[in-house]
C-alpha cells in the first residue's frame, strides 16, 4: 500500500485553506488541513480534518510535519481492526 | 452543630434562591452550615472516580468541572461549575463517585460534611426540595448537552454554552450587561462540546467576524444577545430560574 498525496485549497470557513487530499491505493482516506497563524503555538501543524474507514478519528489529532501525519495514517491503515470493526448488520 | 454565620455561604444561598424562593428561616439555618473553606489551585481533582466522599464541594470562587478520563489521554467534561454550585452534591444520595470533578481555575470551596447536609434537609424540607429542584435542572442541562453534541454544529453548541454560562453567572450575581469572566481554556470548551480545539478556535474567530461577541483575557462580551441566542436557538427554559418564573 502506498500513500499518493494531492495538494488542495479547502473551503473550511477560516484561514485554514491550504491542505492535502491523502490518498491509500488511489483511494481518498484522509484530508488533511495545513493551521494558519490564527492557532497560536500549533499553527504549522497539519490537521486530521476528516478521515475515512479506518482512518476516521473522533478526536482528529495534529501533526507536526506530513511525515508524522502519514505514519499515523499508515498505522490506522494496517491496524488489524480490533475493536474498530464496523457494527454487524 | 450551629456556628456564626458565615458571609460566604451566602452565595449558595443565592443559587437556590434563583431556582426556588427560601424564607429567612431557611436563609438562617443554611449559614448555620458547618463548612471548612478551603482555596484550590487550578486542575486539582476536587473528587475522584470511585471515591467515597463525606462531604460536599461549594463552589465560593472559581470554576470546576466534571469530566472523566478515557483512554489515550481523551477527556470528556460532562458540567462546568461556577460559584453558588454544588457539583458533588449527587454524593449526598450515591455512595460511590462515577465520574471525577477538579478546578479549572485558581479557587475557594467550601466542604460541607454530608451529616450537615442530612440533617439541614431532613429539619428543612422546602431546602431538600430545592436541592433535589437543583438536580432536576443539571438533568435538563444534561440533555441540552445532550443536543449539543448530537445535533448542533460547532458554532451553534459554543453559542448556546455562552447563553448558558452567562445567565447561570448572572442568576448568582457574578455576570450583568452581558459581559463576564470566561477563565476557561479552548481545549476545556473542546472537551465539553466534543469538538476539537481547532474548531473551536475557527468558530470563536468567526463569532467574532460576525460581531456577536469578543473574547479577550478571558473576558467574555456579548454584543448581539438577541443574534446569539438565535444563532444557537437558546431558549432558557431548561434553567428553570426564578426570574424567568416571575417573568
Amino acid at each position: 500500500m502506498s500513500l499518493h498525496l494531492q495538494p488542495v485549497q479547502v473551503a473550511t470557513g477560516s484561514d485554514d485553506t491550504e491542505s492535502q487530499l491523502v490518498f491509500a491505493d488511489g483511494f481518498l482516506v484522509a484530508v488533511l488541513v495545513h493551521l494558519s497563524d490564527d492557532h497560536g503555538d500549533e499553527a504549522g501543524m497539519w490537521f486530521l480534518e476528516a478521515g475515512f474507514g479506518r482512518v476516521d478519528e473522533i478526536t482528529p489529532p495534529k501533526f507536526a510535519d506530513l511525515e508524522e501525519a502519514q505514519a499515523w495514517i499508515t498505522r490506522r491503515l494496517h491496524d488489524n481492526g480490533v475493536g474498530r470493526q464496523p457494527a454487524p448488520g | 452543630m450551629t456556628s456564626a454565620p458565615k458571609p460566604s455561604i451566602d452565595i449558595l444561598i443565592r443559587k437556590l434562591e434563583s431556582i426556588a424562593p427560601l424564607s429567612d428561616e431557611e436563609r438562617r439555618a443554611i449559614e448555620g452550615l458547618s463548612i471548612m473553606i478551603r482555596p484550590l489551585k487550578p486542575d486539582q481533582d476536587i473528587v475522584r472516580d470511585y471515591d467515597r466522599p463525606s462531604q460536599c464541594c461549594l463552589m465560593l470562587e472559581g470554576w470546576a468541572c466534571r469530566y472523566k478520563l478515557l483512554s489515550q489521554g481523551k477527556r470528556q467534561i460532562f458540567s462546568f461549575h461556577v460559584p453558588g454550585d454544588i457539583p458533588d452534591l449527587q454524593s449526598l444520595h450515591l455512595n460511590v463517585m462515577d465520574h471525577s470533578l477538579c478546578t479549572l481555575t485558581p479557587a475557594t470551596v467550601a466542604f460541607i460534611p454530608h451529616h450537615g447536609l442530612h440533617e439541614l434537609t431532613a429539619r428543612f424540607p422546602r431546602i431538600a426540595a430545592a436541592f433535589w429542584r437543583d438536580t432536576l435542572v443539571d438533568a435538563a442541562i444534561f440533555r441540552e448537552w445532550m443536543v449539543g453534541m448530537g445535533r448542533r454544529s460547532a458554532e451553534e453548541a459554543i453559542a448556546h454554552l455562552f447563553c448558558e454560562m452567562y445567565l447561570k453567572l448572572q442568576a448568582v450575581g457574578l455576570a450583568q450587561n452581558h459581559i463576564y469572566r470566561l477563565p476557561i481554556t479552548q481545549s476545556d470548551v473542546a472537551d465539553a462540546l466534543g469538538l476539537t480545539n481547532v474548531h473551536v478556535n475557527r468558530v470563536l474567530k468567526e463569532l467574532r467576524t460576525k460581531g456577536l461577541i469578543t473574547l479577550m483575557g478571558g473576558t467574555l462580551q456579548v454584543h448581539d444577545w438577541t443574534e446569539l441566542t438565535k444563532l444557537c436557538d437558546f431558549d432558557p427554559t431548561y434553567l428553570h430560574l426564578e426570574q424567568q418564573r416571575a417573568a
